[in-house]
């Protein structure tokens, strides 16, 4: 691939006896929209926690531009701008929706113990400007009209657009998108994949989803990688992957063709 | 036989200064519980080792080895900060449970270690000495409370009047610090650390400082107490002073610092005031019945306010 945002290579993960990720190897492409799918099973909320840093591989290589991630704790991949969002949309219900937002303001000074009192100008700058960003971002997301509420208080679908305004806080070169339609009523699931777009028109984000709904698949991502039993069997375009005979065998045959 | 039931202990002032000063010192220690427990979300089971860790410092400086007074006050905190950050690295990796089984461990160990270490701390034989310098000062101060019209004979009024000053201006300096941006991390990984974590926190490294906090503010409750006993043994700092600490902040209300100075004075005025009615019992049975009425006031409030006296109702419900 010429221009590889993310690379995995020859990823390994094992739970006892189990091989969760058995030698997985793809590439990224920088700016594209890419959708992971598989049966249950395959690996691929596994893969997600590794290329994350929620979870240690147990062998292979992982680079994001280039560098390699592969040591890294979760919150340093973060920092580089891989964010990733869950399958259980992970909201901070106790907070309210415009301090969800604030939290992941990078670098920012208050954050530090003391940072307030020694620092107070950078601090307090640093603030407004998070607010302003997340009141724009709010504003986009419609849940301006939230921002003082409690979290816990939307719609399962407010929350998924919420931890996604959240995640683009951090301006993401990367999102991972665990299930990002899991529960969300059709109208909010549309609004959602027009985001995902709009991100990736405006600010060159590149996403990589896992998603069940095959349409969706189909119609929204521009390549698709296939896993099974821990490894990647296919890679392509809607198309091309729609085709292609082991992926229909391992997976597509009972869902889509027929 | 008189059954006679008297309270007429409540009355008297010496009874609530002694009361006051006790609520300050769990106060104090309880505000480390509750940034740990209420606002970060880690099961802090060592406070009283931490605490002893402070008393114990201080102690041993100024009587063995002659410090003055104000250096081994910095001293002991930084030793009860540094314990707490030993223990935490390795423990606040762990699980919620383990953390907790970690440092319910670590203050037993200390307490042990106060309790053999006869030729530093003198055992439960009991550590004397170090606080001629603040009968001094009370003393002066007492005096001069005296010459401008407040007229309280007790010796340990003093010491009330700056254990609540300094509960105060304790209990108001981390609500403060709670409530900027650090804060908001804090109260983040408490409800859940992966979305902090997936958002670029560190959080162990928050963790840690909350935990290091914390044993700062044990080790200024293990002055005060210190300085209450004018004798430090190893039975004051029992893993039940720890589980006081806990009820304080669920009577209080989880998160609200002001409800830790009124759950402090409740629960005070409780087990000291139980220590004073008479019943016709013996007196071993008259201690247990302390712990029975704790226990009581405590499901009366779990029925009735399970949020906390000063707790946030809507926030327990959102956060299950």
């Amino acid at each position: 691939m010429s221009d590889a945002i993310l690379e995995v290579e020859r990823v390994e993960k094992r739970f006892g006896g189990v091989r969760a990720v058995d030698g997985a190897s793809f590439g990224i492409e920088r700016g594209s929209i890419t959708a992971l799918i598989g049966p249950n099973g395959a690996g691929k909320s596994t893969l997600f926690d590794i290329v994350s840093g929620f979870e240690r591989a147990g062998g292979g290589a992982i680079r994001l531009d280039g560098r390699s991630i592969y040591h890294l704790p979760a919150y340093a991949i973060a920092r580089r701008g891989l964010v990733r969002t869950f399958q259980l949309t992970k909201t901070l219900n106790v907070m309210t929706v415009l301090d969800n937002m604030l939290l992941a303001a990078p670098g920012h000074p208050g954050e530090r113990l003391g940072g307030w009192l020694v620092r107070p100008f950078a601090a307090r700058r640093r603030e407004r400007e998070a607010r302003t960003h997340a009141l724009e971002l709010l504003e986009t997301f419609d849940l301006s009209g939230h921002a003082g509420e409690y979290a816990g208080t939307l719609s399962g679908g407010q929350r998924k657009l919420l931890e996604l305004a959240r995640a683009l806080m951090l301006s993401p070169r990367l999102v991972l998108l665990d299930e990002p339609l899991a529960g969300v009523n059709l109208t909010l699931g549309r609004r959602l994949l027009e985001h995902i777009e709009e991100m990736r028109t405006r600010d060159g984000t590149t996403v990589l989803f896992v998603e069940h709904d095959m349409e969706v698949v189909m119609n929204h991502s521009d390549r698709v990688i296939v896993m099974a039993q821990g490894r990647v069997i296919a890679e392509g375009s809607a198309q091309e992957v729609r085709k292609n005979e082991t992926v229909v065998e391992a997976y597509l045959g009972k869902v889509v063709v027929g | 036989m008189t059954t006679a039931i008297t309270f007429h202990a409540f009355a008297g002032a010496d009874f609530w200064i002694g009361v006051g000063v006790l609520a300050a010192t769990y106060g104090i220690f309880s505000l480390g519980l509750q940034l740990n427990v209420g606002t970060t979300g880690i099961t802090n089971f060592g406070q009283a080792g931490f605490m002893a860790i402070g008393a114990y410092t201080m102690g041993i400086l100024v009587v063995k080895d002659g410090w003055s007074w104000w250096w081994a006050m910095p001293a002991a905190i930084a030793a009860s900060m540094v314990a707490a950050i030993l223990v935490g690295l390795p423990s606040l990796r762990l699980r919620a449970d383990y953390f907790a089984i970690t440092t319910l461990a670590f203050s037993e160990i200390v307490r042990y270690l106060t309790d053999n270490t006869r030729s530093l701390t003198n055992g439960s034989q009991g550590l004397l000495g170090y606080s001629g310098g603040w009968v001094t000062l009370s003393v002066r101060f007492g005096g001069w409370l005296n010459d401008h019209g407040v007229h309280v004979t007790n010796f340990l009024f003093p010491l009330l009047l700056v254990s609540w000053a300094l509960l105060i201006a304790l209990a108001l300096l981390v609500a403060a610090v709670v409530r900027t941006p650090w804060g908001r991390v804090l109260r983040a990984i408490r409800e859940d650390e992966d979305a902090a974590r997936a958002l670029g926190k560190n959080t162990l490294a928050y963790k840690l400082q909350s935990l290091a906090l914390s044993a700062a503010l044990a080790a200024i409750a293990g002055f005060v107490l210190a300085l209450n006993l004018t004798l430090l043994v190893p039975d004051e700092f029992d893993p039940v002073f720890t589980i006081f600490g806990f009820v304080i902040v669920i009577l209080g209300g989880l998160g609200s610092y002001f409800g830790v100075l009124v759950g402090s004075v409740v629960l005070m005025t409780l087990l000291e005031g139980t220590r004073y009615v008479e019943l016709p019992l013996a007196a071993d049975k008259v201690a247990a019945i302390r712990f029975i009425i704790v226990g009581a006031v405590l499901i009366l409030l779990m029925a009735f306010r399970p949020q906390g006296i000063f707790g946030k109702k809507q926030e327990m419900l959102l956060g299950e």
